[in-house]
C-alpha cells in the first residue's frame, strides 16, 4: 500500500509527421488508499497516463514515484502494480485457476499450496470459487470481468490500475459492479487509478477525479467540487449529464448582452468578470427553473422545443426561437410529474447565484455558482 | 425459388448435380485406381489389360514387396532428416514471428522484409551456391569426423539444416497473421504478472499456437519429404539416398516396370497422406479460424 506521485509527466509519441504530445505535464498525487478517477474523452491521454505508471510506455520526461520509490525505469513486472484490462486479457488457455495463480507464479517464491490457497481466498472473497477450474471462454461478461479483477487482487499489489474495466459490460451490470468495486477497494485498502471516459463513473467511484484534456490535467477535486466549482469550461461541460449549457455573451454596461438574451450581473459578479469583456454563461440544467418563476429579471419567454422524459424527470430542451428550422436549444430538467410537451410556450429562469462565469477567450472559471442555497450539510469539501 | 423447382420436375437439378460430382470424383480418382490396379497387376497383366482393368488373373502383390525392398533404406533416411527439419522450421518460424510481430524494436519492418523476400528464392537459383557451401564452406563430413554415425550421413545432414533454413521465411509468415490477432493487453497482462519475454513465449505464445502448429507441420512435412532437387544436389552417398530419389530410380533402364513404380509412388506417399489423416482436423481448425 502506497501513495503514487506524478511530477511533470509528459510523454511525446514520435510519428512519421513528427512528434505527438499525449500526456503534457501532469503532475498528480494520489493518496494512500485513495480511489482516484482519471476521466476524460477519448484520446486525451488518459490511458497513456496509466500505461506510463503500468510500465508498458516510456516516460518521456517527469517523474514516477509509487511509495517514495522513484519507479520510471523499472521493468512493469518490477513496479508491483497490477492492471485490469477493458478487454479483461485473460489467457484462453488457462482455467480461472490457473489466470489467478499466474502473476504469483511468475513473480513470487510461494510455493504451490500458499499459492492455491491464496487464490481460492481471493477466489472466495469475490464469489467466483464455483468457477476456478473453467477456462475464460466458458465464462459470461461479468464473470470474466470479476476473474480479471480477482486476478489483479490476488497478487496483493501496492496500486491497482484499472482502465475502462467496466466498459464491455450491460447498463445494469456496470451500475452493480461500480457499487461492489467501490466496496473492495475500500476494504482492500490498495491505491487506485480508474480510467474511464464515463463522467457517471467519475462522479459515483472516485474518492477524487481528475479530468484530462488533450494530454492537459483540467482539475483533480472531489466529484462535488468538480460539479459545482469546475476550473473552466471543459471540466464544467464534461462532469454532469445533461451537460451544462453555455451561452457565449458580451458585457456591456455591466450587463450581458447575448444572442437571444440579455443577463442582468450582481456586484458579485461584476466584480468576478474583472472587466473580461467576452463571457461565457454557463448554467446547469436542473438550476433552471421552468414556470413558477420568482425573479422576473432573470426570466425569459421560450419554447419547448423536444421532451425527453426519463421517468424520474424529463430533459426539456429550450429554445428562443421556435420558427427556426434546428434552433439552437439549451437543457433544462423539471419533475417526472410535470406535464410539458413540445410547442408550449413557459418561461425560464436562470437564477443569478446558480450561474457561472467563465473567460470566452481561455475557459477558465471566473465565478461559480454560489453554494449559499446548496444545503452544505450535504458536501463536505 | 427451390420449392417451385421440386414441385415441377423432381430433383433435375439434383440430377445434374449428383452427374457433375461423379464426373468429377472419376477425373479425380481415376488416375489413382490406374495406379493402385497397376501396382497389383504382374508385368504381363499390364501389357495384356486396359490400364484401367482390374488384375483379374494375373493378380500379384509382389510389386508391393519388391518396392518396399528397395525404398526401405530411403523411407529411414527420408524420415530422418524430414521430421526434425519439419519441427525445426515450424519452431523457429514460430519463434521469429514471435519477435517479430508481439515485440516492439527499431529494424523489424526491414527485417521482416527479408523473412518475406525468403519466400520468394526458387530452389533452382541456390544449387550451386547450396553445393557448394555444404561442400566446401560448412563440410558435415568434417565436423562430425569423431563420430562415424553422423559423418556418414553428412548429406542428410546439409539436407536437414538447408530446408530448415528454407521454410524458416514461410513458417513465419504462417505464425505471424496468427499471432497478429492475439490479444495486446493479454500480453501485456503477463508482463505485469512478471513474465519475461521467453516466459510469455513458452506460456501464452506456444499454447496458443498449437493449432498453427500443426498447419505449419503438415505443409513442412509434404514439402520436405517430396524433394527431389536438394537431395540429388546435396547427397553424394548412394547409402543416404532419400526415398524420392529411390522412387525415381524405380524406373528402371530397359523395360519400364510399371507395377513397381506405381507401388513404389504409394508406398512413398503413404507417410504424407498419414499425416494428413492423422492431423486433418486440426490442420482445417487451424487454416480457418488458427483461434485458440
Amino acid at each position: 500500500m502506497a501513495e503514487l506521485q506524478l511530477d511533470n509527466v509528459t510523454k511525446v509519441f514520435e510519428d512519421d509527421d513528427g512528434e505527438i504530445v499525449a500526456v503534457d505535464d501532469v503532475s498528480l498525487d494520489i493518496d494512500d488508499e485513495e480511489f482516484l478517477v482519471l476521466v476524460g474523452p477519448s484520446g486525451c491521454g488518459k490511458s497513456t497516463t496509466l500505461r506510463m505508471i503500468a510500465g508498458l510506455e516510456s516516460v518521456t520526461s517527469g517523474t514516477i514515484r509509487l511509495g517514495d520509490e522513484l519507479i520510471n525505469d523499472k521493468r512493469p513486472q518490477n513496479r508491483d502494480t497490477a492492471m485490469v484490462f477493458q478487454s479483461y486479457a485473460l489467457y484462453p488457455h488457462m482455467t480461472v485457476r490457473g489466470n489467478m495463480a499466474f502473476g504469483l507464479e511468475e513473480s513470487t517464491d510461494m510455493s504451490d499450496d500458499e499459492i492455491d490457497q491464496r487464490v481460492t481466498n481471493t477466489a472466495e472473497m469475490m464469489g467466483i470459487e464455483e468457477l476456478l477450474d473453467r477456462k475464460p471462454g466458458e465464462l459470461s461478461g461479468g464473470q470474466q470481468q470479476r476473474v480479471a479483477l480477482g486476478r489483479a487482487i490476488v497478487r496483493e499489489p501496492a496500486a491497482f490500475l484499472m482502465d475502462e474495466p467496466l466498459a464491455n459490460l450491460d447498463a445494469k451490470l456496470r451500475a452493480q459492479m461500480r457499487t461492489e468495486l467501490q466496496r473492495l477497494q475500500e476494504d482492500l485498502g490498495v491505491t487506485t487509478i480508474y480510467v474511464t471516459h464515463d463522467q457517471t463513473e467519475a462522479m459515483t467511484m472516485g474518492d477524487r477525479i481528475a479530468i484530462l484534456n488533450d494530454g492537459v490535467l483540467q482539475q483533480v477535486g472531489t466529484p462535488l467540487e468538480c460539479y459545482h466549482e469546475p476550473a473552466n469550461q471543459f471540466v464544467a461541460g464534461f462532469i454532469g449529464e445533461p451537460s451544462m449549457n453555455f451561452f457565449e455573451m458580451e458585457l456591456e454596461d455591466g450587463r450581458l448582452v447575448g444572442e437571444n438574451f440579455d443577463y442582468e450581473l450582481t456586484d458579485e459578479h461584476r466584480e468576478a468578470i474583472d472587466g473580461t469583456e467576452r463571457v461565457v454563461l454557463g448554467i446547469r440544467p436542473e438550476d433552471i427553473v421552468v414556470d413558477n418563476t420568482d425573479d422576473d429579471t432573470h426570466t425569459y419567454a421560450v419554447t419547448i422545443d423536444v421532451v425527453e422524459p426519463k421517468g424520474d424527470e424529463n430533459n426539456v430542451h429550450l429554445t428562443f426561437d421556435p420558427d427556426d428550422e434546428e434552433p439552437e436549444t439549451f437543457v433544462a430538467t423539471v419533475g417526472g410529474m410535470r406535464r410539458v410537451s413540445a410547442g408550449d410556450r413557459v418561461d425560464a429562469e436562470i437564477p443569478s447565484e446558480a450561474i457561472h462565469l467563465f473567460d470566452a477567450r481561455t475557459g477558465d472559471a471566473l465565478h461559480n455558482r454560489s453554494m449559499s442555497t446548496a444545503e452544505q450539510s450535504e458536501f463536505e469539501f | 425459388m427451390a420449392e417451385s423447382t421440386t414441385r415441377r420436375g423432381p430433383g433435375l437439378n439434383r440430377i445434374a448435380l449428383y452427374v457433375a460430382l461423379l464426373l468429377m470424383v472419376v477425373v479425380y480418382l481415376s488416375p489413382l485406381e490406374s495406379g493402385i490396379v497397376t501396382a497389383f497387376k504382374t508385368q504381363q497383366g499390364f501389357f495384356e489389360t486396359s490400364p484401367f482393368a482390374p488384375a483379374l488373373g494375373e493378380f500379384t502383390v509382389d510389386p508391393w514387396f519388391e518396392a518396399f525392398d528397395r525404398l526401405r533404406s530411403g523411407l529411414v533416411n527420408s524420415l530422418l532428416f524430414t521430421i526434425p527439419a519439419t519441427v525445426l522450421s515450424a519452431l523457429f518460424g514460430s519463434l521469429a514471428a514471435y519477435g517479430l510481430t508481439n515485440t516492439d524494436w527499431k529494424g523489424q519492418t526491414f527485417v521482416l522484409m527479408l523473412f518475406i523476400a525468403g519466400i520468394f528464392i526458387p530452389y533452382q537459383s541456390v544449387l550451386v551456391p547450396l553445393s557448394q557451401f555444404w561442400a566446401t564452406i560448412v563440410n558435415p563430413a568434417e565436423i562430425f569426423a569423431f563420430s562415424d554415425p553422423l559423418a556418414n550421413r553428412s548429406g542428410l545432414i546439409a539436407l536437414l539444416v538447408t530446408h530448415s533454413a528454407y521454410g524458416i521465411p514461410i513458417c513465419t509468415l504462417l505464425f505471424r497473421s496468427h499471432y497478429k490477432s492475439i490479444d495486446t493487453s493479454m500480453l501485456e497482462a503477463a508482463r505485469l504478472d512478471g513474465a519475461g519475454i521467453a516466459k510469455i513465449y513458452w506460456r501464452i505464445i506456444l499454447p496458443l499456437s498449437i493449432p498453427m502448429f500443426v498447419v505449419t507441420l503438415i505443409y513442412q512435412f509434404t514439402n520436405i519429404w517430396n524433394d527431389l532437387l536438394f537431395a540429388l544436389v546435396l547427397v553424394g552417398n548412394p547409402a543416404n539416398d532419400v526415398v524420392t530419389m529411390e522412387l525415381s530410380a524405380l524406373q528402371g533402364s530397359m523395360v519400364g516396370q510399371y507395377n513397381l513404380q506405381m507401388a513404389g509412388a504409394f508406398i512413398t506417399a503413404l507417410p504424407t497422406l498419414l499425416v494428413y489423416i492423422i492431423f486433418g482436423e486440426q490442420f482445417a481448425e487451424g487454416v480457418a479460424g488458427g483461434g485458440a
